[in-house]
Formats: C-alpha cells, structure tokens, sequence
C-alpha cells in the first residue's frame, strides 16, 4: 500500500483516485498514458523507462538499492506515485490524432498565437492560472456524473486535448455529442477557442489546453516570479506584458509603467474596489506571493507581513457588519409576557437585542414561527 | 496606511513656489503658521486621482539589467537598491533627487529644481549630472529629462559668495554672468571698485583650485575626471558687506536666478582669530558622517547647506567636527536649554576645546567665553528675542552681533520657522552656515526657504542602511489597534462631546490597558527603559497618576526635568517616564529603547519621526546590531490607537514619513491577549465607569491639548480649529515655535502678541482661504 497518502491536490491525483476499472480503461488510451507518464516526479519517470523492457517482477527491495540512501525520500514517493497510478510497464507507439487537420483551402483569418493566449488569459483572474484551472476542473470532473457524464470519458477527452496543437483548428466532426459539451464549456474557460465557418466549424487549442496534462500535475514548478511588495504598499511588477498591468490593476493603483516595469500601489480604495468585485484578500495575497521576483522570492515572507495584515484586516473591516434577518416585537401586553418571551428567546439561541424599559425584542428571523406560535400560547 | 511619498510633479511645483516665495516675503510673519505639511497632502490627494504615466515607449539599453534605474521624464527617478552600482547610484541621487520612498528593494526619488541647486553647489556640473544618469540608466535618458536639467542647472552654481579676508567678493568663471548681475540697479550700487578703476568694468581675476573629484567621476571616463582637477580662472567684483543680504536676495531665482553658492575660504581668512581645538582621538567619525563632511567642505572651503541624519546617527559629532575643521569662533543654536547643555557637553566630549573656550547663553546661564576666539552655545529664541533684555543679556548679544563668526551651526533646523532664521541670520554675522536635521519633511514651503537662507542640502543619509550597517537601532514599529469600549464609543460619537473625543480616546480602558501590559512586559521580561508619550495632559496625568510612574510635562522645572531624567538613566527602580510633547525634541535620553504613544499631535509626520528618534541611538554591541548579528530588533515603538475613531486616520498620516524610510508598522489586534489580563486596571466595568464618569466631568480646559508657552503655532492652530470646526484641514500643520521656557518671570511682550493677533483672512495664503472662511 502506498505510505503516503496523497489528497487530490491536482488533475493526476484525480486521476489517481478514480475506480481500478476506469483508471485501467483510460490506460488504453495512447494520449493519456503519455500524459500520466508526464506527470510523474522525474524518479518515477525513470523507473518506468527503466523497467519498460524488463518482463520479470522486480522486488522492491532491489529497487531501493538503486538509490542512495539520501534520496530514499524520493525514492518512495516516486514508487507510491506509480502504484496510485496503477502504471503498466507497456506502451503502444503513439498514434495520429483522432482529429481531422483544418483544410489548408480555407481562408478564414486565424487567430495569432498572442492573441490566443491574451484570449485565454483574459478568461482569468488573479492566482496561478493553473491552480484555478485546476481548481475548476475538479468541480466539473466531479459533477459530471450529475450532467450523465463518465468522468473517465471526461478526463479522456481533456488529456487528448493536450497533445493537440495550439493555434491549430480541428474540425468538430470528429467529436462526439458529448465531447461537443464539453468543448463549449472549454470555450468559456478559454482552453479552446470556438471558430463558425459557413458549413462547418473548428475549435482551436489554446496554451491553456496544450499545457493541461503538464501544468496540471506540477504546480509547484512555476515560472519565475516578477513582483517585488515593499513595505511602503509600493508595488513594482517587472513586466511588459499589458495583461499583467491589467492583472494589478484589479487590486493595486498602476502609476508608472517603463518599457519593463509596472509601478503601482495597493491602496485602500484600490483593495475596496477588488473586495466589490468578488475578489478576496486570500487570492490577493496568493497571487503576490506566488508571482514573487526571485529578488524577494527567497526572503520569508516573500510579501512583507504589515502589507499582507492590512490586505486581511481591510478585509474583515468591511465584514465587521453582519446582517441577521431578524423580527421587532413589542406592545407586549405586560412585563410578565414580555419577559417571558425574552427568557424564551434566549433559551433558543434566538434572541439579539432587548430593551426590557421599553420591552422591546429582536428576535433571529429563523425563530419567528417559534415565537409566534409561543406568543400565541401565551394568549 | 497604503499612501505614500509621492509628490507633486517637480516642475510646476517649484513655478508656483518661486511665487507664491516672493509674494510672502513681502507679506505678514504669522502666515507661516499656516505652512505645515497640509500643502504636501494637497500634492498627494491630487495625486491619487491622477493619471497613470506611461514611458512604455522609453528605448531599453540592451544591457539594461546591468543597469540600476529608470529616469522617467516628469523627474521620478527608481533606484534597483539590488544592483552591484547601488552604492554608487546612491551617492549620485542622493546628490541630485531628493528621496520619495527608500523601502529595501526599490528606492523612488524626484528630481526638482532644488534639488539640483544642491547638486550644483556641492560641485556637480550640468554634464556630469546628464552623464552619470545617462550611465546608470536602464533607458535612454528621455528628453524632457535632460532639457529640464540643462534648464534648471543653467544659472546654477555660476556665482559664488566668498569672503574673503572680511571682504565680500562675488566670484565667477564667467564674466558676461557678473556683467548681468550688475546691470541690476541694487547690485550696480552694492559693488565696491577696487583701486580706484572706476568706471573700468574689468574683474578681478585669479584661478582656483577645481573640485576634488567627488567620486562620481569614477563613473565617467578618465579624461573628464582629469579636467575636473584642473585650475579655474575666476572673475570677481567686490560688494559692500552691509549689502551682502540684498544682493542675495537680487540673485534668488524669483528674480535674477543666479542663486549664488556661499563658501568660506577658512585657511586663508587670517583676519578672524583661529581657535585651537580638534577632534581627540577617539572621535572616529563614521563612514556616512566623514561623507556628509566631504560634502560640506569638498573643495577645501566650507560651503553652506543642511545635512540630514536620523536622530541617533550622531549629529553632533558632524557639527562638532565642521567647527573643528574651520577652526574659528562658532556660535552654536539649540531649540532649548537642556539642548543647550547637551550641545557644550558634546564639545568637550569630542573636541579638545578649553573649558573657558566655550560658553552657555540661556536665561539661567549667561557665561562668557576668555580670549578671542571661542564657542558660544545658545537658542534661537536668546539670539532672536525682540522685547527688553536685561543689562548682562544686551552685553552678550552684543558680542554676538559683532563677532565674525567662522561657523553658525544650526541644530534641528526643521523645526524653527523662516521668519525666525531670517532674525537669526541678519543678527549674526557669519562665514558659513551648517544646518543639522533629522527630519527635512519636504516640499513644504518652509524647507524651500531652508534652501536658500542656509544653503542646499549637502547630504541625506539612508535609514535603512545605517540601520543595516548597525549605526542607528533597529526598530520594531508597531500599531496597536485598541477596540473602544461600548460605554466610551457611545459618548465618543455624542455630538456634546466633540470637545473631550480626543480625551475619550485616549482614556479608552482598552488603550489603558494595552499600555499597561507593554509596560509590565518590558519592563519585566527585557529589562528594558520606556518613554510614554502622551500629547494630551489629562491623559498624560491620569496615566502617570495611576501607574505610579514620574511625568514631564510643559510646567515641569528645568530642575525636576533634570531630576527625573537623571533618575530614568541611573536607578533600576525608575525604567518608565511619561513624557508630554516637551520630550519629542532634543532631550537626550539615550537609555530609552521602548516608545509607547497614548496621544499624538493629529497627523504630524514629523512628530512621530523626532519621537522615533529618541530610541534610534543604538546600543550594544556594534557586531550584534549589524544585519544578522544576533538582536534582530533592539528597539521597540508601540503607538497605540483606538480603533474607530479619528486617531485611525491621523496614525495612517503620521507614519508615511517613516514607512517611506523604509520602516513598517505591524499591526497588532488583541493586547492585552485574550484570556489574560485580569490584573490589569481596569478590569472590571464598574471601574471602567468611573473612569468615564471622570472623564466626562473634567472641565474643558482639562482635556485639551497640551498648550506649551514655547509652542506658540500649536495655539494658533486650536484657533483655526475652533473658527473652522475640522480637525483634519490642519492635520500635519505644526511648525512650532521654540520658545525658551521660563518660569515665574512672566510673558515676553513679543510672545504676548504673536498669541493674541487675530489672523486675518485675505492674508492667508492662497490654498487656506477658502478652507476658513
């Protein structure tokens, strides 16, 4: 049995927890073996190709002498990798894509690698792109039994989509009805982008899909950092790019920008607007930290602590207000009945205020049947 | 918390200011109460509304990354503090920009007129200043930058001042400049012609020495370095000293903008009398302080400007070594008496000075140095004093009037007003002007009068760094966020008590409470010695009264005062002193390393900086101190507030001088934390109500602010107040007045007046009238 247990962190680990029989299905899939194979820690990896020609068992003990004992850490988590995964030691040669190419007759202006990938990011917001991607993915994978859908089919489909070309259309004739669901809902998270010919349509990939079977397992290899947090709230993102300006601008006042350099500063009001829109303090803050200039990356904490307090504290300043539904009784016929109801009321945990002078109550509106079924009684 | 230093576009600032300069001079003295910060805010509210700025079309060198900044062309300037050019690219900026936020990765700066008048008068020249930037820049240097140095430095730095064997000389390597000057009628008629060549428009000519290479030329190639070393032919003429003053003013930018740079050539003034005095050995001045002390006296005179080091860098040992350097009579102004005492102590520390060289002149201490030469320590107020002095005072002030002093050296310059500093300075003669300071809160009008009544500023060092290199503590600031209690919050926000609100946040029990648990925690855990600052006398009283601890406050005698702090340094049983504003300034208190803030004066960037630097001297070890030595933090801050009210708002204002040095406050949400505190006062509501009861019925005058006789600005703005009824409109506004407290004798005539003058609204300045009408 495997010693670590692994929590479904990613795509794989999903992948992992499916049922023996589904898993084993999907392995019958060229694209998804290679998409596994992919994924795997780079010991894992090498085990596999290691042992790919090799028919007799292999004792676990033998291999644990092929590494030296500081690296006995790895060792076994690339072994409980591989059995999580179930992973055959036979492949097939890989084949062609069970999609037909866009004819090279047809003059339909395509859109340009930059722009796919702006078009894919603009379907974004805030933290890693692949954590949310991730993040979505699982509730769509594990709600697709409520839409009449096999996840397995589901991660089939979208482990195939990564080894198509980005930029690229394909024909939807290929797709079944249920792959065309899905490939529309695709559209709105931006891994595809959707294109109306005349008679027929394509969908083209975008880096987001291409990326899918690789960016979905290693998280924790990111590209490098570009956003330096003083402890002035001054922000300085070493960046060109207009969508990472946009990106700061969603929380941050942007005041210069220099041919390689956002300037900005996280304000109050600047943070009030992120807040309104849906935006939390904790993404903020992730998303600071996780695009952290390698400058600043190593330090701990990459983002200074009084600016990350602040961003949390405003945050639960605007939540200080709680609003309860709640019901104003008074004209209570006497003190008795009035503090009969009080005492009533606070003995189920319903009762918010009293002024007993003026014997008015404020009830939770969760206890107002109670209460008048109560008050009524009193009668 | 989230404002920061920016500041208003450098070129159409100083436009305006070089105005509005002119049009003050001419108008009533108390209007300078009326400059406080308040403009700056102004800048920075304008600001947040204000456009991005795009210079996404700037060229990138392509080996930007070796490179340290970026110029931008409305004169921001971003400093890499990571690059390996970062110590020199310092230098250089310091000397040219005047710093906006120095936090650890990325420095900002802005390049205004000012501060290239400084860059001009500590010997950088037009090309040297587009070169070196042109070099470190990332970009190509955009255009509008390098026009708007040539335009502002054009004029700069081509007219010296000199005095010469007491003769004033104005002095230039290009004669058509001189012949400018004087076709202007007052200079014409200032001028002094030599020899009987009258009518003869010829100078004098004689050649000088050029700049010592100042250490940016490294930067450049060789050949230019080389001409910098060269000898220089100068053309001068002669004015009459007794229009020494007028022809300033002639040159200032607002009129003929030739503003003429000041340096004393000491080693051959041999009319004035040396004084034999110098550093003892043991005075090691540190890296920074040698480098500000290059500055000043770079080509081997001594130039005129401010230098600016934080509190606990060692100020004096900068002031006490320029007068050693001169070597001729120095007058020495304080903003106080116990500032005064200090200020003659640390001469005898550190120089090897006679004893009968140096005097005091205070109200108590009226001493008289022997011989020809000396030192003379005094306040501002003794030598600017209008009203009737006693015999022996006229005695001394006399000597002082016609003495030519070889050094006037200015301490906390930031806090003395224009008017009293144009007194100051044509009272007394003298050859160079050192201004000190720890905090030059910039861009108000006050600083711009700084630059050209005392000079340029001739060095700023950066906190961080000497927090780094172990020369200044290393401060832990935090903000400590006290919830109001329900019965106080309910008087708080009744509108018949809008006169006690600050009493009724500051008496908060929560705040109580929270102050009491700091105290006992340092006191007991680390053995540490705690100032308490409150501005509010009721509190202050109230506080000291209940924890048992002794307080200064405004009334206190010089004797007490003495008394206490003498205790506070000595005895283990005294570690905790109360201290009213009297404390923020010049008392030496070098035991403290724990600040706990009850009350504050509004939104006074500056009064939380000086406060700050009363725990900034560090102790210790130096080896311990350095960065990763083993006390990460040996000096701690609390400011404490009461959440909800107007003290949140002030505190955010308060802190941006200091959080764009660098520093950060932390915040901190339950003190004392839950589920202790029992023993602590205040515990119970009962004794909560009382507390409030008493607040309540303390009479009006009680719970105000602190009115200190000395502080003169401070009751005109309660004026304002009351006739304006918002608090924030004048938040930050707080030049004081240092008068010289003096108990028992009654009010000086002048003082008398100043306080009773109503103000007169057409002439306020501009920006405040329509705020009070």
């Amino acid at each position: 049995m495997p010693q670590v247990r692994i929590i479904a962190k990613n795509f794989m680990d999903m992948v992992a927890a499916l049922p023996e029989l589904k898993l084993d299905k999907l392995y019958e899939n060229t694209f998804i073996c290679e998409a596994v194979l992919r994924s795997l820690p780079p010991l894992a990896k090498k085990y596999v190709l290691q042992l790919l020609f090799i028919d007799a068992p292999v004792t676990a003990k033998s291999m644990e002498e092929w590494v030296l004992a500081d690296g006995l850490s790895k060792h076994r988590v690339a072994i409980d990798r591989l059995i999580q995964l179930r992973v055959f030691l036979e492949t097939t040669e890989s084949g062609a894509l069970p999609r037909e190419p866009m004819p090279s007759n047809i003059t339909v202006r395509l859109p340009t690698l930059e722009e796919l990938d702006v078009y894919a990011l603009e379907q974004w917001e805030l933290m890693d792109t692949n954590a949310q991607l991730w993040y979505i993915m699982r509730e769509y994978i594990s709600n697709s039994e409520d839409r009449g859908e096999d996840p397995a089919d589901l991660i089939s489909f979208l482990l195939e989509l990564s080894f198509h070309a980005t930029g690229q259309a394909y024909n939807l004739n290929t797709l079944i009805d249920v792959q065309m669901h899905t490939l529309k809902d695709l559209a709105d998270l931006g891994l595809v982008k959707l294109q109306q010919g005349r008679k027929e349509s394509w969908f083209i990939p975008t880096k987001l899909a291409t990326n899918l079977s690789m960016s979905l397992t290693d998280s924790s290899a990111r590209k490098e950092g570009f956003v330096v947090v003083e402890t002035n709230f001054r922000l300085y993102a070493y960046s060109t790019s207009k969508l990472h300006s946009e990106i700061l601008r969603l929380f941050a006042r942007v005041e210069y920008q220099l041919p390689n350099l956002i300037v900005g500063a996280i304000t109050k009001e600047s943070l009030y607007n992120a807040f309104e829109n849906g935006i939390t303090a904790e993404q903020i803050i992730s998303f600071l930290q996780q695009n952290a200039h390698p400058r600043v990356a190593e330090r701990t904490p990459s983002v200074p602590e009084n600016v990350t307090d602040q961003i949390r504290l405003w945050e639960t300043d605007l939540n200080r207000v709680e609003i309860t539904p709640a019901h104003f009784y008074d004209e209570f016929l006497s003190k008795d009945v009035f503090e009969g109801a009080s005492d009533y009321a606070r003995e189920n945990g319903g009762l918010l205020w009293e002024d007993s002078k003026k014997m008015r109550l404020v009830v939770n509106a969760e206890m107002h049947a109670q209460m008048r079924e109560y008050l009524r009684r009193q009668k | 918390m989230a404002g920061h230093g920016e500041k208003n576009r450098p070129t159409k600032r100083h436009k305006s200011s070089a105005k509005e300069d002119h049009h003050r001079n001419a108008s009533a003295v108390e209007e300078d109460h009326y400059f406080g910060e308040e403009i700056d805010e102004d800048a920075r509210d304008a600001d947040k509304e204000g456009k991005k700025r795009d210079f996404t079309k700037l060229e990138l060198k392509p080996d930007h990354t070796n490179r340290p900044l970026w110029a931008c062309a409305d004169g921001r300037i971003f400093l890499e503090t990571f690059s390996p050019l970062y110590k020199q690219a310092y230098d250089f900026l310091i000397a040219i920009a005047e710093p906006v936020c120095r936090p650890e990765s990325m420095h900002e700066y802005n390049l205004t007129p000012h501060s290239l008048y400084a860059a001009v008068s500590v010997g950088l020249d037009t090309d040297t200043i587009v070169n070196v930037l042109n070099k470190l820049s990332k970009t190509k240097l955009p255009k509008d930058m390098k026009d708007f140095i040539y335009a502002s430095t054009a004029n700069y730095g081509k007219v010296k001042l000199v005095l010469k064997k007491n003769r004033y000389f104005v002095e230039s390597p290009f004669p058509e400049v001189l012949k400018t000057l004087l076709k202007d009628e007052a200079i014409s008629r200032a001028r002094i012609s030599s020899e009987g060549s009258h009518g003869n428009d010829s100078f004098t000519i004689c050649k000088t020495m050029g700049d010592i290479p100042s250490g940016h030329d490294e930067l450049l190639d060789g050949i230019e370095s080389a001409a910098a070393a060269e000898e220089k032919e100068t053309h001068s003429f002669e004015i009459d000293p007794s229009q020494v003053e007028n022809v300033k003013e002639r040159c200032l930018p607002n009129h003929l903008n030739f503003p003429m740079l000041e340096e004393y050539d000491f080693r051959n003034d041999t009319v004035n009398p040396d004084l034999n005095m110098e550093l003892k050995p043991q005075a090691q001045p540190r890296p920074y302080q040698e480098k500000s002390l290059s500055k000043m006296f770079g080509n081997g005179r001594a130039r005129s400007g401010i230098i600016v080091l934080p509190c606990g860098a060692g100020k004096s040992l900068v002031g006490v070594s320029a007068a050693c350097r001169i070597r001729k009579s120095c007058l020495c102004l304080a903003t106080n008496a116990v500032s005064v005492d200090q200020w003659a102590f640390q001469f005898k520390l550190w120089s090897t000075i006679r004893e009968d060289q140096i005097c005091r002149f205070t109200s108590d201490s009226k001493e008289r140095f022997r011989g020809n030469a000396g030192v003379v320590v005094t306040t501002y107020n003794m030598v600017a004093f209008g009203g009737k002095r006693s015999e022996e005072s006229e005695k001394i002030i006399e000597e002082i009037r016609n003495r030519e002093w070889g050094l006037l050296l200015m301490d906390e310059v930031h806090v003395v007003p224009a008017h009293m500093f144009r007194k100051v300075i044509s009272i007394t003669k003298s050859h160079c002007k050192l201004g000190l300071t720890a905090t030059l809160v910039r861009e108000d009008e006050r600083i711009t009068d700084l630059n050209f009544l005392i000079g340029p500023k001739l060095y700023e060092a950066n906190w961080l760094d000497l927090v780094k290199g172990g020369f200044i503590a290393n401060v832990q600031c935090a903000e400590v966020w006290c919830p109001m209690t329900k019965e106080f919050f309910a008087e708080y926000l009744k509108k018949e008590n809008s006169k006690r609100k600050q009493a009724l946040y500051v008496m908060n029990p929560n705040k109580f409470r929270a102050c009491e648990f700091l105290i006992r925690f340092h006191e007991q855990q680390r053995g540490d010695k705690i100032i308490v600052f409150a501005d509010n006398l009721f509190a202050l009283t109230e506080y000291a009264m209940k924890l048992r601890k002794p307080m200064i406050y405004g009334a206190t005698s010089h004797s007490e005062r003495t008394s206490i702090l003498e205790k506070f340094k000595l005895s283990r049983d005294v570690n905790t002193i109360f201290l009213s504003k009297v404390g923020d300034n010049s008392i030496d208190i070098p035991e403290a390393n724990v600040i706990i803030q009850i009350s504050s004066h509004a939104g006074s960037r500056r009064q939380e900086a000086q406060r700050l630097g009363r725990i900034l001297r560090a102790k210790g070890r130096l080896q311990d101190r350095m960065a990763g030595g083993k006390e990460e933090y040996n000096a701690f801050f609390y400011s404490l507030v009461s959440t909800d009210t107007q003290e949140m708002y002030y505190s955010t204002k308060r802190q941006q001088f200091l959080i764009d040095q660098g520093y950060s406050f932390k915040v901190i949400t339950s003190l004392p934390p839950p589920d202790t505190g029992a023993d602590l006062s205040y515990h119970s509501r009962d004794e909560q109500m009382q507390l409030l009861n008493k607040v309540l019925n303390a009479g009006d005058d009680m719970v105000g602010l602190e009115q200190l006789e000395e502080d003169a600005d401070d009751i005109a703005l309660q004026k304002a107040r009351r006739t304006m009824g918002s608090m924030s409109a004048m938040s930050g506004a707080s030049g004081m007045v240092y008068m010289e407290y003096n108990t028992g004798k009654g009010k000086h005539s002048g003082q008398g007046q100043a306080k009773s003058k109503p103000k007169d609204p057409s002439k306020r300045h501009f920006l405040f009238k329509k705020r009070f009408t």
